[in-house]
């Protein structure tokens, strides 16, 4: 309720103040209605609204027929990884997960970017790169990022290929990724999340990279973001180790989420 | 989540339009727009503004009571404490009395070439 106190008296700053000190007759509270238990019944109440998620329009981060290699440079709001955005394509309707050098053999995009000290993880996915850095102390990524642009920018140029062919001629189709995934939400993911009242939903799968939505007690939690990373990532990775991009599409400040109850 | 000083809304509406007043919801609570312009008509543009002074959790724009209502366009001015001003915009959608749009975004993250 503070929150609330603290909302409204910020919003009405130019009220008076001096009828703070004047006594004010107290009416009864009107009649709140209530559902009736036993039938039900919540026609009284204005119903729950459903909040529509309506994608914004985007108007292009870089200048139109460049011939020219660009990359922007974008650090998450936690300062754990990078996304990178190049103005061509890198791999062209899938995704992959680079987990270690080894992975990243016969991949000379990937193999360039490990030889840079740093670098923990790589995803590549359409026309970005997303990075995860080891030294996770380390929030000023402008040093590291501009050795990544410049090995993507190589790797671009030298046009060998960027993602191995055993990658690409194995890459599983969309069904298989639904069905292995869904597998591990049911058996795995969802019981585990459960018992703090959560679930986990598979919404789509593009390729070979998946769109889940955090519901119930996951919604709104402060912890969603471990809980995603750490768990969900790894079991989808574990049980798929051809899932790509693995998206969240949870709005975690919509509804009757955990911020309000 | 920063704190929202003011934001402005745009809204150009379609074919159908509505002729009720246009309520946004702030962390679930249900507000008028001030500062109001124009109308939520059919092919008529609507401005509306509000200073809210406070952390943004949700913010949504309502649909009608009653009626459908197509949006073609909505541009929304933030201006948020420590923040550059911006604006985001969204394109077509149709509310009526079951639903309403998310129009809140955070701040854009910085961004450099490399």
């Amino acid at each position: 309720m503070n929150f609330i106190k603290r909302f409204f008296s910020g919003m009405k700053q130019d009220v008076e103040t001096e009828s703070t000190v004047t006594e004010v007759e107290e009416s009864p509270a009107p009649e709140v209605p209530q559902p009736d238990p036993e039938s039900g019944d919540t026609s009284n109440f204005p119903p729950i609204r459903r909040v529509l998620q309506i994608a914004v329009i985007s108007e292009g981060i870089f200048p139109k027929n460049s011939d020219e290699v660009l990359i922007k440079a974008q650090p998450s709001p936690t300062g754990d990884q990078c996304l990178f955005t190049v103005n061509r394509a890198l791999m062209k309707g899938h995704s992959w997960y680079f987990s270690d050098f080894e992975s990243a053999a016969e991949s000379p995009l990937a193999e360039a970017l490990f030889c840079l000290d740093d670098v923990e993880t790589i995803l590549v996915c359409e026309s970005t790169v997303t990075v995860t850095r080891k030294d996770k102390t380390l929030v000023d990524w402008v040093p590291l990022a501009k050795e990544i642009g410049g090995a993507i920018r190589e790797a671009l140029v030298a046009a060998n290929g960027l993602i191995a062919e055993k990658i690409i001629s194995g890459l599983p189709s969309e069904e298989e990724i639904r069905e292995g995934i869904q597998t591990v939400i049911d058996t795995e993911v969802n019981p585990g999340v459960a018992g703090h009242g959560g679930n986990i939903s598979l919404l789509a799968v593009k390729g070979n990279s998946v769109t889940i939505q955090m519901g119930g007690g996951c919604q709104g939690c402060s912890a969603a973001d471990l809980t995603l990373k750490q768990g969900i990532h790894t079991s989808f990775r574990k049980a798929v180790p051809k899932v790509g991009a693995i998206f969240d599409e949870t709005d975690h400040t919509a509804g009757l989420n955990p911020y309000f109850s | 989540m920063p704190r929202v000083n003011t934001f402005k809304v745009k809204v150009q509406t379609g074919q159908q339009g509505t002729s009720e007043p246009v309520h946004f919801n702030f962390n679930n609570h249900k507000l008028p727009f001030e500062n109001v312009t124009g109308s939520a008509e059919s092919g008529k543009e609507f401005e509306g503004s509000f200073d809210v002074n406070s952390f943004a959790h949700s913010l949504t724009l309502v649909g009608p009571e009653s009626g459908k209502w197509e949006i073609e366009k909505v541009s929304i001015e933030y201006d948020c404490e420590n923040e550059k001003p911006y604006t985001v915009h969204f394109g077509r959608v149709t509310l009526d009395e079951t639903t309403e749009m998310n129009i809140w975004q955070d701040p854009p993250v910085l961004a450099f070439d490399v």
